[in-house]
């Protein structure tokens, strides 16, 4: 109560005031204000008065006072009748507000607490409490009274100027009170929101918006004291913060992707626009007269027909089919392929280095050119004239009769020192030279001599017979003559001694056995040989048509017979002595050459292979086969034929002991059939054992169990025991560790006097070794005892821990595990890998060699922008921060807008507060 | 059986031109190079000793001030300017690759405190002890046309003393650093928001390129204050044991800055957690004057009291290279080119010093091989670096006497106080007393 009249009493004084002052501010209105007071007074009396002051303060509810009906119908009369004094009003409402204004903080308080909580109506309503109305109302009168006279003496004082009777300023004062009444009504009756509730009452929602409003009402409204500044700016401050923290932590995505990234590429946008020719002479404008020119010309549409009918023309190669271009094609390939074909097949034969190969050819060539000299004369004329030329050639240089160089030099060594072959060569030239001059002397001798010639060829070809035979006598006659030197022995050194001459002697009686042998061999195959040439020759006079069919024909069969008379030779060399049966019999599968081979090994290599005789061999050879194939077939079973035929040796054995050799393979079967199965029974009988041993009862009925020896296993040491029988350890490893110890502390050397050194006189000899040097022996020793019982081994028997430090591997080692890695083996797996262009090919080499930040050197590097990140998204693509051209200002401006919106926000911000 | 044949064809081995380079075909079978490990060691060894013998950093110095070195901008928009002002009042525009002076900006009346260029490198803005704040016109960088000196197109005289100025990225906002923080525009006599929090002056003043929004200032009441330019407000606030000398923020991590302290370290802090220092880098041996950032954001460079220039990884606790020359006095001010391959000091010796951020590269166009031979050096050395041999090659540095001796010191010092604490520790109740991490030790406070 007491604040309430504490509250009452301000406003009053504040009321007073203001009408204090606006009598001080204007004094023509001021007698108008008193006389509108006295008014009020007079014409309405208490009722009114009262009803007035009520207006802002508690009053009666909406309700009753609508009830009354009068009050608001004469409201709202009143408020139309005061729109005549319209600007008077102002004027009033701006002193009005002169005089509210006592401190700016406070109004501007006001007015926003005004604006919310209608605190003017409360501040109205406590204005007219009820009762103190009385003492108000006192006062009011003594003003009143003041007033009244005083309004007295204006009217009087206005009189007596004007002269005018007292009651027509009375009534203008009236008219002018009547105005100012209605407006003061309107002014002191400031609208509240019981007014404004008025309109909506019998809407919806009418009585609980008039609840809450009386609600509010009652509630006592305090103005709170504002904040001290530095509270206020802390209170700021932190919402700044936690604004500011926001928009910063939106950089974390960005900041992290950077930081992670292996490389980060500051580079230029390098936009080159145009990419092709195409691309650029499609952008092409003709700017110039001369380009106008040209491009109209390139346009003229006559111009464009005639190149086009001309192209076509020019194009005259479309006209040419495809099968005829097809087929020229092939028949280039096919020429192409045919050449090369020749040419390998030339190369091919240009490589073959058998002499055999290229006297077969040789002769066929000749056959051919013979043959073609027959056929052709012109050919025949030609090679006549060839001939003439040699002979002629002959007659001047005398190329054949020893005038080389190589052969006067022969001859002037002397023929007889030379070997065979050359003095065969020799032989040969001069025999040349011979039928070259010869055929000088006469043309038609020439004629014969080829025929001889061709004839000579036709016995070697014809009668190989003849030649074996000629081989086989020289075979024989050198035989004979080993046979009749053979006696010669040595009768000095080595070979003079007595158990030597024995044996020489034995050998001989061999070796002359063995050659009489031969020499009968010789004798009977020559006998055969002279016979089949006898009949050959025979048959050849009788049908020389078909001389080499015939021959030959003949001679496979006839060679049958030496075959298996040479079988049986060998088998008893074989029985005579075994010394080279195995070399013989590893070529048995060819008898046919091998009967000469060994005529040539016995007669001590006299050559006679010729390309043809080893042709009839090879025939020969096709015959014996097919004899051995129907023997094969005739005798035995054929698995013995073949071990005969392969093994050799053996065979003549298997064959002999065939009856009983089965047998004896098949007891050997038997017989080793019976240990394996005696070897299985036991084993089955341990099995079972150590089944027995498991599950006793189960087995117990298994017969074998009777066998079963008397075993037990060895205990564990035992075992440990046996198997470790050998071995010592524990010793080893002592001493291995003392090695080690030795090897890494070493032991100190004795001391030893360098000779000559502390020798010079007799005294110091006999003191011994320097006192010095025997005291640092013994601090080495006992450094050295230090260092084993430092050792980290010392307590471990069995143990030995290296000490040694790999001072060359040291400065190769990290001595901490380097910041990247986590684990020992990413490290070392990740050393181990080159990175150099010689170890890594080059396109995996810039990703290995990419240094952290690729920059360009005169590139303005621009601070980071903004850009959403997503954080799960993985960067197997360094991350390229691209950026346009700094001195170019359109391409920047042109990125600038390609950029993302984030970008725009803060820029907006920066422009609102350059604003504020 | 397919039968493997050798072919060669012989466009692989001829050369189109002499001077080509022959082709060499290499067997990449691992059982072929047994000894790749050693090769490697061994070529990394030697390109170790090679960069040491090629570490030729210093390119060349521009004197023309007759007082101290002050401070300095780069002009974001080109390569080869550079800004300087001097403690006479004397601004000079500078070509970095003449290294000669181009245009001089006369006018104030005290010492140039602070610089900086706006972004389009058009607009000068220069403040001092005069009270004065003076706007520039950048004269048009050919430098075919040379202008001696420029007048300045605004001059606004303030109510303090300025201590620095740093201009926001892309906008016409820059901020200065006295008595208070005003934030001003080109256009406006007066600034447009002023920002005050406690009542000592502010030392320097930056913002953060990347978020441009965000300021960061030190104060000489050993605090760092970063505002938001947003909410008009500072938010955050620490007191640290001493003052800051510089910040920098990094441009290519908004999140992160760094402070140049009086005790000889720098200290990264992300700007959400200013409780305690990302990283501590150490190695200076008297205070730190000025640190500026690569614009990779990988480096930074500082200038110290103690006459040398360091460059620090961003996460490095110590330098990895140091630069000084014998007569660089007192370095005041240190800028990254834009590039990021230059350093430019500014000293007390009234001297610009141009380095290069890598002692030993070569300068000028590499050929595509050259570079190969480059990068497979530099990637051997960063293969092997924590082998002993090699990190003593790579990291032995030649110190001038004083700051050797002085490290030395400093080293022991340490030292003695960490034994100390530990023993401390060891004879108290366990738990009793606890160590704070050497991150946090610094910052004494911090205020909201």
């Amino acid at each position: 109560m007491a604040d309430s009249t504490e509250k009452n009493s301000k406003k009053q004084k504040r009321t007073k005031a203001k009408t204090v002052e606006s009598t001080f501010l204007s004094k023509t209105s001021k007698p108008e204000k008193k006389g509108r007071m006295k008014m009020k007074g007079k014409r309405k009396g208490r009722d009114n008065d009262q009803r007035k002051r009520r207006g802002g303060g508690p009053r009666l509810p909406n309700v009753l006072r609508q009830e009354l009906g009068l009050d608001v119908k004469r409201n709202s009369s009143s408020e139309s009748d005061s729109e005549g004094g319209e600007d008077v009003r102002d004027f009033y409402e701006l002193d009005e507000e002169v005089a509210q204004e006592e401190s700016g903080k406070n109004r501007r308080f006001d007015e926003v607490e005004n604006y919310q909580y209608e605190l003017p109506d409360d501040f109205e309503d406590e204005e007219v409490p009820s009762d103190e109305g009385e003492d108000d109302s006192d006062k009011s009168e003594v003003e009143d009274e003041r007033e009244k006279e005083d309004g007295e003496r204006h009217l009087r004082m206005l009189q007596d100027i004007t002269g005018i009777p007292k009651e027509a300023f009375d009534g203008e004062k009236k008219k002018r009170e009547e105005v100012l009444l209605s407006q003061a009504d309107v002014r002191s009756e400031i609208v509240t929101i019981h007014d404004l509730l008025v309109p909506l009452q019998g809407m919806p929602g009418y009585s609980s918006l008039r609840k809450r409003v009386l609600q509010q009402e009652k509630q006592p409204m305090t103005l709170q004291a504002p904040l001290p500044k530095s509270e206020r700016d802390k209170v700021q401050r932190k919402v700044s913060d936690k604004f500011a923290r926001k928009e910063i932590t939106k950089w974390e995505g960005v900041v992290k992707r950077n930081r992670e990234a292996p490389t980060l590429f500051f580079e230029q946008d390098q936009n080159l626009g145009y990419s092709t020719v195409g691309a650029i002479a499609s952008g092409f404008e003709p700017r110039t007269e001369f380009e106008k020119q040209m491009a109209q010309l390139r346009q003229d549409p006559e111009l464009v027909e005639a190149y086009k009918n001309d192209g076509a023309k020019m194009l005259e190669l479309n006209k040419v089919s495809v099968k005829d271009v097809i087929d020229r094609q092939n028949r280039l390939a096919k020429m192409r392929s045919l050449l090369f074909r020749h040419e390998m097949k030339a190369k091919r034969i240009k490589k073959i280095k058998s002499k055999t190969y290229h006297k077969i050819k040789k002769k066929e060539r000749q056959k051919a050119a013979s043959a073609e000299l027959e056929m052709n004369p012109e050919a025949a004329k030609q090679q006549a004239i060839k001939q003439e030329q040699k002979r002629a050639e002959e007659r001047l240089t005398l190329k054949h009769k020893n005038s080389s160089k190589w052969a006067k030099r022969i001859l002037k060594r002397g023929l007889d020192v030379q070997d065979d072959a050359t003095r065969a060569a020799i032989a040969e030239q001069l025999q040349k030279h011979e039928e070259l001059k010869r055929k000088m002397n006469s043309m038609n001798n020439n004629e014969s001599s080829t025929d001889e010639e061709s004839s000579d060829d036709d016995d070697e070809e014809e009668d190989e017979s003849k030649r074996a035979l000629k081989a086989l006598n020289k075979a024989k006659e050198k035989t004979a003559k080993v046979l009749e030197e053979g006696d010669e022995a040595p009768k000095k050194g080595l070979f003079a001694l007595p158990f030597m001459e024995r044996g020489l002697k034995k050998r001989q009686e061999e070796a002359y056995e063995e050659a009489r042998q031969a020499l009968e061999d010789y004798d009977a195959t020559l006998n055969q040989l002279q016979d089949e040439g006898e009949e050959g020759e025979e048959e050849t006079q009788q049908n020389s048509s078909a001389v080499k069919v015939t021959g030959k024909r003949t001679f496979g069969p006839a060679k049958k017979p030496v075959a298996q008379e040479y079988n049986k030779r060998k088998r008893l060399d074989d029985f005579g002595k075994d010394s080279d049966s195995e070399e013989e019999d590893g070529e048995f599968d060819e008898p046919v050459p091998q009967i000469i081979e060994d005529k040539n090994d016995k007669t001590e290599g006299v050559q006679l292979g010729t390309a043809l005789l080893d042709e009839e061999q090879v025939m020969a050879q096709h015959a014996i086969f097919r004899n051995l194939d129907d023997m094969e077939k005739a005798v035995g079973p054929k698995t013995s034929y073949e071990v005969a035929i392969f093994a050799g040796d053996s065979f003549r054995k298997v064959r002999s002991d065939s009856g009983h050799s089965n047998k004896a393979t098949t007891s050997s079967v038997i017989h080793t059939s019976k240990p394996s199965h005696e070897t299985k029974e036991t084993d089955q009988s341990y099995e079972t054992d150590s089944d027995t041993e498991m599950v006793e009862g189960f087995l117990t009925t298994n017969l074998t169990t009777d066998q079963k020896p008397d075993y037990e296993l060895p205990s564990q040491a035992e075992l440990v025991r046996r198997v470790f029988a050998g071995d010592d350890v524990a010793a080893e490893f002592e001493r291995d560790k003392l090695e080690t110890l030795n090897e890494e502390n070493p032991e100190p050397e004795k001391p030893a006097l360098v000779p000559g050194w502390g020798q010079w006189t007799h005294v110091q000899k006999k003191k011994g070794l320097p006192d010095w040097m025997v005291r640092e022996h013994e601090e080495k020793k006992r450094k050295r005892g230090e260092a084993l019982k430092k050792r980290k081994d010392a307590k471990f028997d069995h143990v030995i821990i290296s000490e040694t430090i790999n001072r060359k591997a040291e400065k190769l080692m990290a001595t901490s595990l380097p910041f990247p890695f986590t684990s020992k083996e990413a490290y070392e797996g990740n050393m181990r890998m080159p990175i150099g262009p010689d170890f890594n090919p080059a396109s995996a080499l810039s990703a290995l060699n990419r240094p952290e930040i690729i920059k360009k050197p005169g590139l303005i590097i621009q601070p980071i922008e903004y850009e959403e990140v997503d954080p799960d998204e993985t960067n197997d693509q360094p991350k390229r921060i691209i950026q346009g051209a700094k001195p170019k200002q359109s391409s920047k401006e042109k990125s600038k807008k390609g950029k993302s919106s984030n970008k725009l926000v803060p820029k907006t911000l920066g422009q609102k507060v350059k604003s504020t | 059986m397919k039968v493997k044949v050798i072919s060669r064809s012989t466009e692989d081995f001829t050369r189109d031109r002499s001077k080509d380079l022959q082709k060499v075909f290499r067997n990449y079978d691992p059982n072929l190079h047994t000894q790749e490990k050693a090769v490697e060691y061994t070529r990394a060894l030697n390109a170790a000793k090679l960069e040491k013998i090629f570490a030729k950093p210093f390119i060349g110095a521009m004197d023309g001030h007759i007082d101290a070195v002050s401070c300095m901008a780069k002009n974001p928009n080109h390569l080869k300017a550079i800004f300087s002002g001097s403690m006479d009042g004397d601004i000079r525009l500078w070509d970095l690759a003449t290294r000669k002076t181009v245009c001089q900006f006369p006018g104030h009346q005290g010492a140039v405190k602070g610089l900086t260029s706006s972004t389009n490198g058009e607009l000068l803005v220069s403040c001092g002890t005069d009270c004065t704040v003076r706007l520039w016109k950048v004269p048009s960088l050919n430098f075919d046309s040379t202008v001696d000196t420029s007048k300045p197109s605004a001059i606004y005289t303030w109510k303090h003393a300025f201590r620095g100025v740093d201009h926001q990225w892309n906008s016409s906002i820059f901020a200065t650093a006295g008595a208070q923080v005003d934030i001003w525009d080109h256009n406006r006599s007066e600034p447009i928001n002023t920002f005050q929090w406690g009542n000592d002056s502010v030392i320097s003043i930056r913002f953060n390129p990347g978020e441009p929004n965000l300021l960061a200032t030190s104060s000489s009441d050993r605090g760092v204050v970063l505002y938001d330019l947003r909410t008009s407000s500072p938010f955050k606030k620490i007191i640290m044991q001493t003052k800051t000398n510089s910040i920098c923020w990094n441009p290519m991590e908004p999140i992160n800055f760094t402070a140049a302290n009086e005790d000889c370290n720098c200290y990264t802090f992300d700007a959400r957690k200013l409780d305690e220092a990302k990283v501590v880098h150490k190695d200076h041996v008297s205070a730190v004057m000025d640190v500026d950032y690569s614009p990779t954001g990988r480096e930074f460079v500082t200038g110290s009291y103690d006459r040398t220039v360091r460059i620090f990884n961003y996460n490095g606790d110590h330098s990895r290279e140091i630069y000084h020359t014998k007569r660089m006095q007192r370095v005041f001010c240190v800028r990254y080119s834009c590039d990021a391959s230059y350093v430019i000091s500014g000293s007390d010796d009234t001297n610009l010093r141009l380095w290069k951020s890598k002692a030993a590269e070569q300068l000028g166009v590499l050929l595509p091989r050259e570079r190969k031979k480059h990068e497979y050096h530099d990637a051997l050395k960063a293969r092997f670096k924590h082998l002993p041999e090699i990190r003593r090659i790579v990291k032995h540095r030649h110190l001038p006497k004083p700051v050797y001796k002085a490290a030395i010191l400093r080293r022991t010092v340490t030292e003695a106080e960490n034994r100390k604490e530990q023993r401390r520790q060891a004879h108290s109740a366990p738990g009793s007393s606890s160590r704070k991490p050497f991150r946090k030790r610094k910052i004494i406070k911090e205020e909201s």
